[in-house]
């Protein structure tokens, strides 16, 4: 740090400002008619410092000579000018031809809005930075329209993002990051198991690296048109980021914030508080519901909760009733050997989870002058968790710089460094290590959380309530889940370098060319660890992974106004990208020798062989492109592009792609309309190709660790295919953008249709081959759907305005072939039954499991059978049905903005309406009777748990097979009733709609009038920022319906939820 | 302008240089060539495995037959297969696990076993663990893919007939009895089961036909007879030490998968089921100890009700010192052999055959007392335990009731124990011991699995005509050898 301080200063000397003195700058504002403008906005460059006109355009402002003074308002474009010497500041502004700013397109060209002939969306810096989340990209949710992210509930967990629906079957559906015009690795490298909730942990996506407070500006392109020039993998869409550059003259912003947060109540469980620990009435005591054993030798037989059971299906609570529980097993204890009444906790899981912490500082350097540009970023970030222990911390620094060697050469380069170190992640999936699998499907009323902590803190043992049997104090399901947080913990890191060396040239007035190479380095480290004494055998593992990229890019530009009507701009290009990824992961075998030392070398038994993979790909692109415009009204553009993938077959390894696009900025015909202030029309139409994963042309074997001396191996279970050609994307989109009384009202409105085909794809096939899956190129799938962005500014006056901006997406998938005559291809088993799938005739990701039988449309109960199913459900003959469909019917976000003066409230709604989710907390919580739904009284008045000789039992809703209303009373004595054992996985799919309140943000500049007496500072914002603070609507009982488990292609399936944190920070910052 | 170009010169050298890229698509971490021998060693292990395994995910043929029970989570135990696919498991494993890397083996041995003979006995042997392993899809599913099983280029493979797959078995078991050369060498130590000794494969052969043989006795007497007849006069086991046995080691991996699930684990999740235990009591069983731990009681045994919730402390449970301290089986060893076929049940089978009048040689009481006693031994009691069970009334062949199915079933099923299994085949077929409907049963016993759900999606044709041809996809559809 201290080294970097230095360095800071040094940088600051480098480019130093003569402080002017400022002075009072008067001027009006006129539109190109001579018009005065009302109530425009006058903002220094890089500062906070504004005024606004007057009803009459009138202005003044204190600003030195050389500032640059950003005008602006609504319907007409901004405009930056200088302060002149002396003299008043007279402005001009254009009618509004732009809606919005300068757009950066692939390859970081920047073109005006007329000249952009497909769909692209900006969202500023700010908008990502301003409201901080671990991951910069949460902060895109509900701005940007055909952009669906599903964020999870864990700490630096991943997210998942699509652009324009699921494209590829099997392959990545993540859109490629772009940092000036340099890819930008976002791989999530959680694991199978992680993935199909069978344990482990989130890492998150590698995007999460990019430092908020370094962007300028987000452009999404979305459709195929857009991102041709970027080849295959901009096929998922593009994510291009502009940083920041350097300014004239030296600037500071420091930035210091800091957030608490608390979990939302709403999506956690809520339990019953009349019945504890046990499966049902089968144990010792003459009741049946606990252990009899004379525990304090006495003679007498005592009550006992039956400890080894993970369910509150047991006693009914009476606090008359004294049981001895699992701290009376405890010799540290207070309740040792002493029983206590039957009551329900005082304390529920509830009470385990923490307030979450956040701290954010950075500081950002940047300066200009004719000899180059620099800037330099250090943003540090600190999170702690809701769980204890857990808590991921960020450095990130960034540096560039630009030296212009002659008026036309310059060179320029950037390095940034970022490193994230993890301690104590979440738990995921079905697993011990997941508190909230044990919290939201296993559990018992009468456990105290706070007892639970006391029990491990005294002398940090396993002391759980689920021993294995009052007489063998082991853990059987479930460790103490202080235990399982400080003992069972992971720690992790990644140290990545990302940057580039550049030079431009400019040849003559019209041309120009650019030779870049860049790298994006990282290197991960994670550690999993499992203590001795846990429920399960004691282990260390380790993952280690790198990750290279280089890309070497050649671009020759040229633009040229061919006539006074004519523009042309050409591109001619060429790229060399090689990947390299190696990893390597290994694990004790059998158990740890000593306890606490996480070493491959304690292992108990000799472990077994590293698992390493090394991947290596090398795609060499040629393309041209060309854009024609017509008086800035006409715009024809057209791209292709040449690859050669290293992972195709030799002979198929090469293919071409073309994109051609028109816009017709028609408003310029009809200048007579005065409400109209803008209008185009866009049309397009493109094809990508795609190469394959690494190695799936030649097949090789697996090696198995050797029974003893003897080696072992196996065929592959997929085999792979030297026939592959590549796979290919068409798409076509339409799109119209609108403006009204002059900016007040507009929409952008887009109709697309791509279909990605002869997808290469691991098709999986009858095991009675031998194989799982075959590498073919197979499979089609389609997606349609509209999009909408539309904004307007119902109030506009000198103190206040209010704007909104609404973002609506409609997307349908579908999956239009696959291989011959298969009519499924399974993506992944899941507990509880279920299945995500690719089905064909059905959009993507279908959830499949068994179904009730319906008569009529109702669920039908059983008959006839055995006499544990009549009055349950029927369940359908297959266990295959379609159950589910994780896509939503409509994605949408509203944020309001509302600004008096200095003061600004913004405020984001996002909307998710439709697509499924499965829950295997309700299938296992229900059974095991947690829940509310499981206790209280039935429709006589009474317990539903009592026997229905005693008045109990229930009549599930439903009909008889014959049709008429289900009237048999069937048993809720035991565990089950409620949950997966006799309902089918159909019983368990739920809803995912929601509307949330993403965003508030109040923000306070302090006037320019406060300040201008401190020499120094140049602004400075304050700002009260809440996030997730309100879920308004739900059709999920007790989770967030957005939860998920990992980023990537397997969605709408819940286990272990965690709950959603709201919270709520401020933010300082200033600027020098 | 010359020093940009300077600066440019890499890139464009990059550009002009021709290069090799698919070259780069070599997985170097991965071999395209291995020794056929591993495949052979890995496919044998992962058999035992599946056969040995009591994972509810897999291999829950201890709870079919009613030798466990369930305790809290009692599913698998009311037959229910579906929740945790338990026929996708079973399918998957030996189609895709054991059988394409049998196959694999035998593709690649000519490669690296330059010596004819010994090239000739490792096919051979491969051929009968595929056989071995054909028997147990066949007998669980009915109907299966076999003439177009484990060839890729066919991804839609049609289903054979049952009967007609049993015949081809026995096809290719009476070409392997001929084809092994006991004078020449085969794995060696790559065989965990017989160290590559070739006698003991044509042992193992005869006595896998005369499996075979007797599993079709109901369904066509006088194939049975014939291929009984071949088997025992080409020599089948005739002591324990001809047992086929997979020895697992001591240290993961590759230990018995029980020890996995009931030591390594640490869960509580099986005890002996009131069926067994009881019947045992009753005969006054030699065996008990090894079988099963004392109960709660810690002087007496008793078992769960199959299919109900049972507290864990209260029943016996498998027996081993490392589940229960002083108890006296090796159950959990993670050591313990799992046998693939055994001298015991050639001993039933033979006395089965008398009684079915195949000349087999001796009566159904010698076998059958040379059955049981075979039984006692290899799980640890003495000779002297074994003679004094068999007295035992209800034990001795002349006296106890019933019919020879009924004796012989009461007794293979006891002697069966731990392999659930065999157990579930020789139950189907001899219709004994008669068992308790489980408690919450969610469908009848189960006389066939039903096929893997995935053949539903991608292989439906072939699928459809296989469930129409059995007499439909369901567990109670009776497959062609179960005849009553």
């Amino acid at each position: 740090m201290k080294k970097l301080l230095s360095l800071m200063a040094v940088l600051a000397l480098f480019i130093t400002t003569a402080l002017a003195q400022d002075r009072t700058i008067t001027g009006q504002i006129v539109d190109e008619k001579g018009n005065p403008v009302p109530y425009a906005t006058i903002k220094i460059k890089g500062s906070s410092i504004g005024a606004a006109a007057d009803q009459n355009g009138n202005f003044s402002i204190q600003a030195k000579t050389g500032d640059i003074l950003q005008v602006s308002a609504a319907g007409l474009e901004m405009l930056e000018i200088a302060v002149p010497a002396q003299g008043a500041v007279n402005v001009t502004l254009k009618s509004g031809d732009v809606m919005r700013e300068v757009v950066v397109t692939a390859l970081g060209i920047r073109r005006t809005r007329n000249q952009l002939p497909y769909s692209a969306q900006q969202v500023a810096g700010d908008e990502v930075s301003k409201t901080r989340t671990s991951n910069f990209v949460n902060n895109l949710s509900g701005k940007v329209s055909g952009l669906e992210l599903r964020q999870t509930n864990t700490l630096g967990g991943s997210t998942n993002i699509l652009v324009r629906g699921v494209k590829s079957i099997t392959g990545s559906n993540q859109p490629l990051f772009v940092i000036d015009g340099v890819p930008f690795d976002n791989s999530t490298t959680n694991t199978t198991d992680q993935r199909t909730g069978r344990g482990g942990y989130d890492y998150g996506n590698a995007a999460a690296d990019i430092n908020p407070d370094d962007i300028q500006s987000v452009t999404v392109l979305k459709g195929a048109a857009a991102s041709a020039l970027y080849g295959s993998r901009g096929n998922n869409g593009v994510i291009l980021i502009t940083t920041k550059k350097g300014r004239s003259g030296l600037g500071i912003t420091v930035n210091s914030g800091f957030s608490w947060g608390q979990i939302d109540k709403e999506t956690f469980a809520t339990y019953q508080h009349a019945y504890g620990g046990g499966y049902g009435q089968y144990y010792e005591d003459p009741s049946g519901f606990f252990l009899y054993r004379d525990i304090d030798g006495d003679g007498v037989k005592d009550l006992v909760v039956p400890t080894s059971e993970d369910a509150s299906y047991g006693g009914k609570f009476d606090p008359s009733k004294m049981v001895y529980q699992w701290d009376a097993f405890d010799p540290n204890s207070p309740n040792f050997n002493k029983a206590r009444p039957w009551v329900a906790a005082a304390n529920d899981p509830t009470a385990f989870f923490e307030n979450s912490l956040s701290s954010n500082q950075s500081v950002y350097l940047d300066g200009a002058s004719e000899k180059g540009t620099f800037k330099l970023g250090y943003t540090r970030t600190d999170d702690k968790g809701i769980l204890p222990n857990s808590k991921i911390s960020k450095n990130l620094v960034n540096f560039g710089a630009t030296y212009n060697v002659t008026p036309d050469f310059t060179v320029g380069g950037s390095i940034n460094y970022s490193g994230i170190t993890g301690k104590g992640r979440y738990g995921t999936g079905y697993d011990d290590k997941n508190v909230a699998t044990n919290f939201r499907q296993w559990w018992q009323t009468n456990v105290d959380i706070k007892e639970q902590k006391e029990a491990y803190m005294r002398f940090k043992q396993n002391v759980t309530w689920n021993w294995a049997d009052p007489s063998d104090l082991t853990p059987i399901y479930w460790d103490n889940v202080y235990f399982a947080r400080y003992e069972n913990f992971e720690n992790d890191s990644r140290n990545r370098y990302f940057g580039n060396i550049n030079a431009n040239y400019k040849i003559g007035e019209h041309f120009n060319i650019l030779g870049r190479v860049s790298l994006d380095n990282y290197d991960e480290f994670q550690e999993e660890r499992q203590a001795v004494g846990s429920v399960t055998t004691s282990a260390y593992s380790r993952f280690d992974r790198t990750y290279s990229e280089t890309n070497y890019d050649l671009l020759l530009n040229y633009d040229q106004d061919i006539s006074t009507d004519f523009n042309l701009k050409a591109l001619l290009g060429m790229n060399i990208r090689k990947q390299h990824i190696t990893s390597m992961s290994s694990s004790t075998n059998g158990g740890l020798i000593t306890e606490k030392v996480y070493s491959l070398s304690n292992s108990a038994n000799p472990i077994n062989a590293p698992l390493e993979s090394d991947g290596r790909r090398e795609v060499d692109g040629v393309f041209a492109g060309g854009t024609l415009s017509y008086k800035d009204m006409i715009t024809l553009d057209g791209t292709i592009r040449r690859d050669a993938s290293s992972t195709l077959p030799e002979g198929n390894n090469v293919y071409y792609y073309p994109s051609v696009s028109i816009g017709f900025v028609f408003s310029k015909l009809l200048p007579d309309l005065n409400w109209l202030t803008y209008g185009k029309l866009r049309a397009n139409y493109a094809q990508v190709g795609g190469d394959a994963p690494f190695y799936s042309t030649l097949d090789v074997y697996t090696i198995v660790p050797p029974f003893g001396s003897q080696a072992q191996s196996s065929v592959s279970s997929t085999r792979n295919n030297p026939e592959l050609k590549p796979e290919r994307t068409k798409s076509s989109e339409v799109g119209l953008e609108l403006a009204f009384f002059k900016n007040r009202l507009g929409f952008d409105v887009t109709y697309y249709d791509a279909k990605t085909f002869d997808q290469i794809l691991p098709t999986t096939v009858s095991t009675a081959t031998g194989y799982s899956s075959k590498f073919l190129n197979a499979g089609t799938i389609q997606n349609k759907g509209v999009e909408l962005s539309a904004f307007g500014t119902p109030i506009q006056s000198q103190d206040f305005s209010w704007t909104i901006n609404l973002n609506w997406t409609r997307n349908r998938n579908k999956v239009v072939s696959l291989f011959e005559g298969s009519e499924n291809l399974l993506l992944a088993t899941f507990q509880g039954g279920v299945s995500i799938n690719a089905t064909l005739g059905q959009p993507y990701g279908t959830i499949r499991g068994s179904d009730f039988v319906y008569t009529n449309g109702a669920k039908t109960v059983r008959t006839t059978g055995t006499a544990a199913v009549i009055g349950r459900y029927m369940t359908s003959t297959t266990s295959n049905e379609v159950i589910g469909n994780p896509n939503p019917d409509w994605i949408g976000g509203i944020n309001n903005t509302f600004k008096y003066k200095n003061l600004s409230l913004s405020f984001l709604v996002d909307v998710r309406q439709g697509g499924d989710v499965f829950s295997l907390d309700l299938y296992y919580g229900l059974a095991t009777g947690l829940y509310p739904e499981t206790a209280g009284n039935n429709d006589l008045g009474n317990p539903l748990r009592n026997p229905i000789a005693e008045g109990g039992g229930v009549i599930l809703p439903g009909v008889k097979p014959d049709g008429k209303p289900n009237d048999i009373r069937v048993e809720a004595i035991n565990y089950g009733t409620f949950g997966y054992r006799y309902t089918p996985a159909a019983g368990f799919i739920y809803d995912a709609s929601f509307v949330k309140l993403r965003e508030l943000v109040l923000t306070y500049s302090i006037p320019s009038k406060t300040i201008s007496s401190w020499q120094f500072v140049k602004g400075i914002d304050i700002s009260l920022i809440g996030r997730n603070l309100w879920i308004i609507h739900k059709n999920l009982p007790y989770a967030d319906p957005e939860e998920n488990i990992s980023a990537g292609n397997l969605q709408g399936y819940q286990g272990g939820a965690y709950p959603t944190t709201r919270t709520l920070g401020f933010n300082l910052r200033f600027k020098f | 302008m010359k020093k940009i170009i300077f600066i440019l010169l890499p890139l464009l050298m990059m550009v002009g240089c021709k290069k090799d890229l698919t070259s780069l698509n070599v997985d170097p971490k991965n071999p395209q060539v291995v020794p056929s021998r591993s495949l052979f060693t890995n496919a044998q292990h992962t058999l035992a495995n599946t056969l040995a395994s009591s994972s509810v995910n897999l291999n829950i043929f201890r709870l079919i037959v009613q030798y466990w029970t369930e305790t809290t989570y009692v599913d698998e135990s009311q037959f229910d297969l579906n929740t945790r696919q338990i026929p996708r498991g079973v399918w998957n494993t030996l189609y895709r696990d054991v059988l394409k890397d049998f196959e694999e083996a035998k593709r690649t041995i000519p490669n690296d076993v330059a010596d004819a003979a010994v090239q000739k006995n490792q096919i051979t042997i491969t051929d009968i663990m595929e056989v071995y392993t054909w028997y147990y899809l066949v007998t669980t599913f009915g109907n299966i893919p076999y003439t177009d099983a484990l060839n890729i280029e066919n991804p839609f493979p049609k289903y054979d007939d049952q009967k007609a797959i049993v015949d081809d078995l026995l096809k290719r078991l009476d070409a392997d009895i001929t084809a092994l050369n006991i004078s020449a060498e085969s794995f060696g130590s790559a065989d965990i089961v017989y160290e590559g000794d070739v006698a003991a494969w044509k042992k193992f052969a005869n006595s896998l036909k005369l499996k075979i043989g007797m599993t079709i006795a109901d369904a066509d007497a006088a194939k049975a007879k014939t291929t009984v007849e071949s088997a025992v006069a080409s020599g089948v086991f005739t002591s324990n030490a001809d047992n086929a046995q997979f020895n697992y080691l001591s240290g993961p991996p590759n230990t018995n998968p029980i020890w996995v699930d009931l030591v390594q684990s640490g869960r509580k999740d099986f005890v002996a089921t009131n069926t067994i235990v009881n019947k045992m009591k009753l005969l006054g069983d030699p065996r008990m100890p090894y079988y099963f731990t004392f109960d709660a009681t810690g002087s007496d045994y008793s078992g769960g009700v199959p299919g109900a919730s049972n507290n864990y402390a209260t029943f016996s449970k498998p027996a081993g010192p490392l589940l229960v301290p002083g108890s006296a089986g090796m159950i959990t060893n993670p050591d313990f052999p799992h046998l693939l076929l055994s001298y015991d049940e050639v001993e039933f089978f033979l006395a089965e055959a008398v009684e079915r009048g195949f000349s087999v040689g001796g009566t159904a009481k010698e076998h059958y007392d040379k059955a049981i006693t075979a039984s006692i031994r290899w799980w640890g009691g003495s000779a002297v335990d074994a003679a004094d069970y068999l007295v035992g009334p209800s034990v001795n062949y002349l006296t106890a009731p019933g019919s020879y199915k009924q004796k012989i079933g009461e007794q293979k099923w006891i002697a069966l124990y731990n392999r659930g299994w065999d157990a579930w085949i020789e139950w189907r077929r001899l219709d004994y011991p008669v068992l308790q409907k489980p408690t919450g049963a969610l469908t009848e016993f189960p006389m066939r699995f039903t096929y893997n759900v995935d053949e539903q999606n991608l292989n439906k044709k072939n699928y459809d005509e296989a469930a129409a041809a059995i007499g439909g996809d369901v567990v109670t559809t009776k497959l062609f050898w179960d005849k009553f």
